[in-house]
């Protein structure tokens, strides 16, 4: 521990680095610019109705990642530990949500008129409240012996370990999810009432532009939950353990805070989040398979590091950013749509080379030592 | 206090019988009992199920587990027995309960397959014995008894043999060889060194023509992993930066043999060697490339930098932007083999000797390197970066050094693969890769050449011999990695520290990691 409190260490950077680093951000910069001015301008072939419908994926998605970057930042800011298992956690949330849709379609209800529908038609609000709770329950527990059994015998080793552990505990749940599930890709089977690609017209510019409920649902929920953590955190007894045993977990165990417990409910409630966030992925993208959490996950870190590790107003400011980044980008730039994965992992490196405490500044033990 | 030993042994009879019908889920037992059928000799074709005897001895085998686990940090035999008497009947209660949902389920003929996809009918019927309900009833015994029997086993034993035959191969392999350097005489000693490389020599000149092209296609596997185990060893082990994207490097050395190799899509047909020694140059390239900027990050987002960074590389090379010049995601066919003195020089026997040759020219690298002035540098710089930058050691050049030459064997290692499958694509170089290449220096044993050795032929080797246990292989590495960091951090064949560090002091003992060292396991 005497190791991590000490202020950050500054090394004198050698020449070669430096430039490497510059010519690297000039590059960068002068590409961004160059592609920005052949789509706005020279091209300038996309009217507002297209840019409206980017940016409400892009908001839908950041909504998702805020969530489970969120898991990251608390479990970091706490343990000093990429939790690199929280991907599949949020896998396992979307498993336990599509179970619940799934057995919720099977159930048929008669009405009294004689119509046959199923549970999750006939009371969509139920369902869709029924495949959260159930999500977040098994995502939470699924968190909680993660920690249990991977990363708590490994406490005081050094930082790496951990990461190896989790490491073999995200291949260990993803390998599991598709022995029991099968690789096959599965269909998420929405209540009718939020089918995907339903939702409220409105013309922008003279096009119409579909605003779909799956999106509206997903992103105020994201909306609700986060600042529900944002007042449990700041307001709570909780919260204010969690932040103190961020702080300097020895200090804690001596004001009387039981250090195993406060961590031990931190991976419950980012496993609470990642749950809901996988519900949500599941019913606004609608496919539910083994891998779904990997790229979420390492994009989610992505927007935890974006945002300042440590700092939940920075998750989910970073969540949105990246959202944004991920459906505009593509387009903007002019480049393949194939492509937005590696836009997401050069803003990773991009950030951490230029400015690794990220936008809101990281929010870390050793900075208030 | 007996109240105490109950509720725990419940607690892990409920945790194994859990864990045993997650195994009966993924159709594992079904998997084991194939394997068990196979190592005492009953064949069983390929699709088909074991008899159920098999079934009988694995499940044996596994009560006896949970009893040998249950009964453990009690002095008195009676208590051992005790707790795995109710370990045994927790498991057997657990199950059972599961069974009689699994009859039903035979019985209403339901098909649960859509959902569980490794449930078949066929599979429960063996797990039932064949028996229906009747097979719960057979498992409470059978499990309570096998229980008792593991329990009886551990007080008759009294130490864990397995942990102590892990523990003990590497001791007494040591042992030996000290013992023997002190009987031997004088020209053993001398020239027995060179007689050993004769006949290893020898050995790998001669069996690649004797044992057929499969066996050479799994020697070649691990020879090339036990490569890049070195490679990432040099990085990961010696120079202490966790590096997550290796695959990337692997991808450079592979798709510059190729691109310089095949008919299409360029059409240079430069010749294997001359493209490997590109390959290797790439490689070294990328490495310096990617090093600059982020060698003076943190651990762990290092670890992440590196792994964007091997992504970035994959989905390049899958995407519409390169298929002109890489392929695309069909990858690159009829890639041309080496030629030796104008002859064809690329049957499988000789990827065998180009392999071998290479394995044990970066064994002998790794070697030299990690007593070298560089090495010790490494290791310094691994232990504690100040005191060694304090000591005069530039940190960022030799972390440099480092990647380049840990870089420099994935690319080889990636130009012989790409040559020797003759066909690269941007699946041979996923996540799992690196994941895998990983796992072999965890699984054997940091810095240690045997055990990396032992690495490839655990993780690469058996699967490929054993085919039945291809589906579990990465749900065995994830599990195995977790427990290989909770309870033996060091690997299956740890290394030796050179005798000049173990006289400095307990220096070492602080950064090694501890074992089980939890406040509350």
């Amino acid at each position: 521990m005497e190791n991590e409190n000490r202020p950050p260490r500054r090394y004198k950077r050698s020449n070669l680095s430096k430039i490497v680093r510059w010519v690297l951000g000039i590059i960068v910069l002068s590409y961004i610019l160059w592609r920005l001015y052949t789509v706005f301008i020279v091209q300038n072939e996309y009217n507002p109705d297209i840019w409206f419908r980017l940016l409400l994926s892009g908001l839908v998605i950041g909504g998702v990642y805020s969530l489970i970057a969120i898991g990251y930042t608390l479990v970091y800011g706490i343990l000093r530990m990429i939790n690199f298992a929280h991907g599949e956690v949020m896998m396992i949330g979307t498993f336990a949500g599509y179970f619940v849709f799934e057995a919720t379609n099977a159930i048929k209800l008669t009405s009294s008129s004689g119509e046959v529908t199923s549970l999750s038609n006939a009371q969509p609000v139920l369902a869709v409240l029924l495949a959260f709770i159930v999500g977040m329950t098994v995502a939470s527990t699924a968190g909680f012996l993660l920690e249990k059994i991977a990363y708590r015998p490994l406490r005081k080793a050094p930082r790496l370990i951990p990461l190896i552990s989790a490491i073999g505990a995200s291949i260990f749940l993803q390998n599991l999810a598709q022995l029991l599930f099968s690789p096959l890709v599965r269909d998420y089977k929405n209540p009718a009432l939020i089918a995907r690609g339903q939702g409220w017209p409105v013309t922008i510019a003279g096009a119409q532009v579909v605003i779909p409920y799956t999106g509206v649902l997903t992103f105020s929920m994201s909306i609700i939950l986060m600042f529900a953590l944002y007042t449990m955190v700041k307001k709570s007894k909780l919260g204010k353990s969690m932040r103190a045993v961020a702080a300097d977990k020895p200090t804690a165990a001596l004001m009387g805070i039981d250090v195993n417990a406060v961590i031990s409910q931190t991976f419950i409630i980012s496993g609470l989040l990642a749950g809901a966030a996988g519900v949500m992925w599941g019913l606004h993208n609608g496919l539910v398979y083994y891998y779904v959490g990997f790229l979420p996950g390492i994009k989610a870190f992505t927007s935890a590091v974006l945002g300042g590790i440590g700092n939940i107003p920075g998750a989910m400011l970073g969540g949105m950013l990246l959202g944004l980044i991920e459906s505009i980008g593509p387009t903007a730039l002019g480049i393949s749509y194939q492509l937005k994965d590696v836009l997401a992992f050069v803003i990773l490196i991009i950030i951490l080379v230029f400015r690794p405490s990220g936008i809101l500044g990281e929010i870390l033990s050793e900075e208030k030592v | 206090m007996n109240r105490n030993l109950f509720s725990s042994s419940v607690k892990k009879g409920l945790t194994f019988g859990i864990v045993m019908i997650i195994l009966v889920l993924i159709d594992f037992e079904v998997m084991a009992s194939i394997l068990l059928s196979k190592l005492l000799g009953v064949n069983v074709i390929r699709g088909a199920l074991p008899q159920v005897r098999f079934m009988i001895i694995f499940l044996v085998l596994y009560g006896m587990f949970v009893g040998w686990v249950a009964s453990s940090n009690h002095e008195k035999s009676a208590k051992k027995l005790f707790q795995a008497l109710v370990a045994g009947l927790t498991v057997a209660m657990v199950v059972g309960l599961f069974d009689l949902v699994l009859n039903q389920l035979i019985i209403t003929g339901t098909d649960v397959r859509a959902y569980l996809a490794a449930l078949g009918p066929a599979s429960i019927k063996l797990f039932l014995l064949e028996k229906g309900a009747l097979g719960s009833l057979l498992h409470l015994g059978l499990f309570t008894g096998a229980s008792l029997l593991g329990s009886v086993l551990k007080i008759l034993l009294k130490s864990d043999p397995v942990s102590h035959f892990l523990k003990s191969i590497s001791t007494v392999y040591r042992g030996l060889r000290a013992k023997a350097q002190a009987n031997t005489p004088d020209w053993i000693k001398k020239y027995g060194k060179y007689l050993l490389f004769l006949l290893i020599g020898l050995s790998a000149f001669f069996l690649p023509r004797m044992w057929g092209s499969y066996n050479n296609y799994v020697v070649g596997l691990v020879g090339l992993y036990v490569i890049l185990g070195i490679g990432l060893n040099i990085i990961v082990g010696l120079s202490g930066q966790l590096m997550l994207g290796f695959a990337a490097f692997f991808a450079m050395g592979a798709y510059s043999v190729a691109l310089l190799n095949a008919p299409l899509p360029l059409g240079i047909m430069l010749g294997f060697w001359p493209s490997l020694a590109i390959g290797v140059l790439m490689a070294v390239l990328a490495a310096v490339l990617l090093g600059l900027p982020v060698m003076g990050m943190r651990g762990d987002y290092l670890a992440i930098v590196t792994l964007g960074f091997g992504e970035i590389i994959r989905i390049l090379l899958k995407s519409d932007l390169l298929t002109a010049f890489t392929g695309g995601p069909r990858g690159i066919q009829d890639i041309k083999g080496p030629t030796l003195f104008g002859q064809p020089f690329s049957s499988d026997i000789d990827y065998t000797y180009i392999i071998l040759v290479f394995m044990i020219l970066a064994i002998f690298i790794f070697k030299r390197l990690e007593r070298s002035r560089t090495g010790r540098a490494w290791m310094a710089v691994r232990e504690d970066t100040k005191v060694a930058e304090a000591t005069g050691v530039n940190i960022k050049n030799s972390k440099l050094l480092a990647l380049c030459l840990g870089a420099a064997f994935a690319g080889l290692a990636g130009g012989i693969f790409a040559a020797r499958n003759q066909f690269t694509g941007p699946n041979d170089h996923q996540l799992m890769v690196s994941m895998n290449i990983l796992s072999i220096l965890i699984v054997g044993g940091i810095n240690s050449v045997p055990g990396i050795i032992l690495g490839a032929f655990t993780l690469k080797g058996l699967p490929e011999i054993l085919r039945e246990i291809e589906n579990y292989r990465l749900l065995v590495f994830g599990g195995l990695l977790v427990f290989m960091m909770i309870s033996r951090p060091e690997g299956l064949w740890p290394a030796t520290r050179p005798k000049i560090e173990k006289d400095e002091g307990n220096k070492q003992k602080a950064a090694s990691p501890p074992g089980k060292g939890g406040q509350n396991g």
